[in-house]
C-alpha cells in the first residue's frame, strides 16, 4: 500500500468513523461504571445512615474530638497485653508453621502421596484457611477452650497456614529436580530426599513467607480481643465500653508502636535471611 | 559373571508414547570402563536410569551384582542404589548446603533418619571424605558452598559424592558436557584414575566421540533406542560412527 492510498478521504472517513466509535464505548463504560458507583453509594451509605443521629457537622467532630486526649494512666495496665499480644502473634505463627508442613505436602503436585483424594484436601485446607477471617476463627476458638490468649493462638496459627502452605506448595512445585534424583540415587529414603533435596532449596522462600506471616499476625492477634481471646483487643474494648476515650487512644498508640516494631524487626530479619 | 547385565530392555514413558528403548542387551565385566555413545535423543540417559530404575523399565531383565533389579521392593532397591555411584552432567548439587555436606550426602543410603535430620555423620565418613575431597583435589574448598564452585570443582565434589558410597559400579550420564574441553579431559582422566585405583567398573554416557575412545575400553553405540554397535574402543571404524551417528546428518 502506498503513501497516497492511506491519505485518501476514503481512508480518513474510515479513521473517523472508528475513533468515534471508540469513543462511544469509553463514555458508555464509564456511564454505567458511575451508575453503579452512585447504586452503591445511595444503598449503603444514603439509604443506611441514620442522618438524625449524626446531628450535623460540629456534632462528628466533637465525637472525633473526643479521642484526642491520651490516658497515660493507662500504662502500667498495658505492658502485659502488650507483651501477650506479641507472644499470641509469634506463637501462634510457629504453630502455623508445624500446621502448613503437612498441609504444603499434601497440596505440593510433584510430592502429594496420593494426587486424587490427598492432593484436592491440601489445596482445600489452603483456601479454608483462608476464607474463615481471623476474628472468625477466634470466636470458634473462644467457645472450644474459652476466653484467654490460647484461642487467639490458635485462630492465628489456622489463619496462617492458608498463606504459608500455599507459597510453600509452589516452592515445592517450582524445585530444581536434579539434586532429587541426586539423593535418591544415593539410596536415600524418602526423608532423606525431601530434607536434602527439597528443603535446602525453599526455606529462603519458605522463612521470608514465615517472617512476612509473623508481620501481619501482629496486627491480627491486636484485635483478637474483641471477642474474648485476649491481647491488646480485650483492653480496647473495655476502655471502648466505659466511655475512655483516652484510654483507645492510649491502646491504639501501643498497637502502633508494637506493629511499627514488628515491621523493624521483620525487616532486619528478611535481610538476615535473603 | 558379569557385574551388570542387560537383556531385553525397553522403556516407554507413557503408555501410549513412543518407545524410547527398543530392546537393549549388553553386559558391564568388573574391569570395563565402559562408553554409551549416540546422538541425543537416542536413549542413553535412560538407559543409565534403568540401571538403578530412576526410570522404571517397561520390559526386559536387568541383573545387577546377582540381584534381579525390577524384583526388587523398595527398601531392598535403596540397598541397591548406595552400591551404585552415579555422576550427573550438571552435577545435582545442593547448591546451599557446603561442598563437605554435599560429599556425605552420598552417606544417606547408610545414615538413619535421626542422624541424617542432624546432619551428624559418623567420624569414620568424615575422614573418608576429607580423604576423597583431597584426591580429587578439592582440599582449599571445603567449607565453601557448593555454588560458589566453577564448574569442574563442582563435578569433582560429584565425583567425591559417588565415591562416598564405596560403590561397585559407577554410573556417569555425560559427566564432562557441561564443561570445557581442557577440564573435560581432566574430569575424565580423574575418573577413569580412581575407577582403576578402586577397581569399580564404569558406565559412561559420553557424546563426545573423541573423549570416549581415549579413555574407554569398550563402546556402545545407540541410535534411537537400538544398539548399533558393541565392541573393543579399538574395533570401532568410522563406518560404525556413520552409522550411529546417521541420523543426525539431518
Amino acid at each position: 500500500m502506498s503513501v497516497t492510498d492511506i491519505n485518501t478521504s476514503d481512508g480518513l472517513s474510515l479513521q473517523t468513523e472508528l475513533r468515534r466509535k471508540k469513543q462511544m464505548k469509553q463514555l458508555l463504560i464509564w456511564g454505567l461504571f458511575l451508575l453503579f458507583a452512585g447504586w452503591c453509594v445511595h444503598g449503603t451509605i444514603i439509604a443506611d445512615t441514620d442522618w438524625s443521629r449524626i446531628g450535623g457537622r460540629n456534632g462528628v467532630l466533637a465525637s472525633v474530638g473526643r479521642y484526642i486526649t491520651i490516658d497515660w494512666g493507662l500504662l502500667p495496665e498495658l505492658i502485659i497485653p502488650t507483651i501477650e499480644t506479641f507472644m499470641m502473634a509469634s506463637v501462634g505463627t510457629v504453630l502455623g508453621c508445624f500446621f502448613s508442613l503437612p498441609v504444603a505436602w499434601l497440596g505440593a503436585a510433584n510430592v502429594t502421596p496420593s494426587k486424587a483424594i490427598l492432593y484436592p484436601l491440601g489445596r482445600f485446607l489452603m483456601v479454608l484457611s483462608r476464607s474463615v477471617h481471623e476474628i472468625v476463627w477466634a470466636l470458634i476458638f473462644v467457645s472450644a477452650v474459652g476466653l484467654g490468649a490460647l484461642p487467639g493462638i490458635l485462630a492465628i496459627a489456622m489463619r496462617s497456614v492458608g498463606f504459608i502452605s500455599k507459597i510453600t506448595a509452589e516452592a515445592i512445585e517450582n524445585i530444581d529436580a536434579k539434586p532429587v534424583e541426586a539423593i535418591r540415587a544415593t539410596g536415600g529414603n524418602e526423608f532423606q530426599v525431601m530434607y536434602y533435596g527439597i528443603l535446602p532449596q525453599i526455606y529462603p522462600v519458605v522463612l521470608a513467607t514465615v517472617i512476612f506471616e509473623w508481620d501481619i499476625n501482629i496486627r491480627r492477634s491486636a484485635v483478637m480481643g474483641l471477642v474474648g481471646a485476649g491481647g491488646l483487643g480485650l483492653l480496647f474494648f473495655r476502655q471502648m465500653n466505659s466511655f475512655n476515650y483516652g484510654g483507645v487512644t492510649m491502646v491504639i498508640l501501643a498497637i502502633l508502636l508494637l506493629i511499627v516494631l514488628g515491621e523493624v524487626i521483620s525487616h532486619y530479619l528478611r535481610k538476615a535471611v535473603i | 559373571m558379569s557385574v551388570l547385565s542387560v537383556r531385553n530392555l525397553r522403556v516407554r514413558y507413557t503408555a501410549k508414547g513412543p518407545e524410547i528403548l527398543k530392546g537393549i542387551d549388553f553386559d558391564v565385566e568388573s574391569d570395563d570402563f565402559l562408553a554409551m555413545i549416540g546422538p541425543s535423543g537416542a536413549g542413553k540417559s535412560t538407559l543409565i536410569r534403568c540401571v538403578n530404575r530412576l526410570v522404571e523399565p517397561t520390559d526386559g531383565q536387568i541383573t545387577l551384582l546377582g540381584q534381579d533389579v525390577r524384583a526388587l521392593n523398595s527398601r531392598d532397591l535403596r540397598g541397591l542404589r548406595r552400591n551404585v555411584g552415579m555422576i550427573f552432567q550438571e552435577f545435582n548439587l545442593i547448591n546451599r548446603m557446603s561442598v563437605m555436606d554435599n560429599v556425605l550426602s552420598g552417606r544417606l543410603g547408610y545414615t538413619s533418619n535421626i542422624r541424617s535430620l542432624f546432619r551428624h555423620f559418623p567420624k569414620e565418613d568424615i575422614s573418608r571424605a576429607l580423604d576423597y575431597l583431597d584426591r580429587v583435589g578439592l582440599s582449599d574448598h571445603i567449607n565453601k558452598r557448593a555454588d560458589e564452585l566453577s564448574g569442574g570443582q563442582r563435578q569433582r565434589v560429584g565425583i567425591a559424592r559417588a565415591l562416598m558410597q564405596q560403590p561397585k559400579l559407577l554410573l556417569l550420564d555425560e559427566p564432562t558436557s557441561a564443561l570445557d574441553p581442557k577440564i573435560s579431559r581432566e574430569v575424565m582422566a580423574l575418573i577413569m584414575k580412581i575407577a582403576k585405583e578402586l577397581g569399580v567398573p564404569a558406565l559412561c554416557n559420553i557424546h563426545d566421540v573423541q573423549l570416549a575412545k581415549e579413555f574407554c575400553n569398550r563402546i556402545i553405540g545407540l541410535q534411537d533406542g537400538v544398539k548399533k554397535f558393541d565392541g573393543d574402543t579399538t574395533t570401532l571404524r568410522d563406518s560404525d560412527l556413520e552409522d550411529i551417528y546417521a541420523m543426525e546428518v539431518l
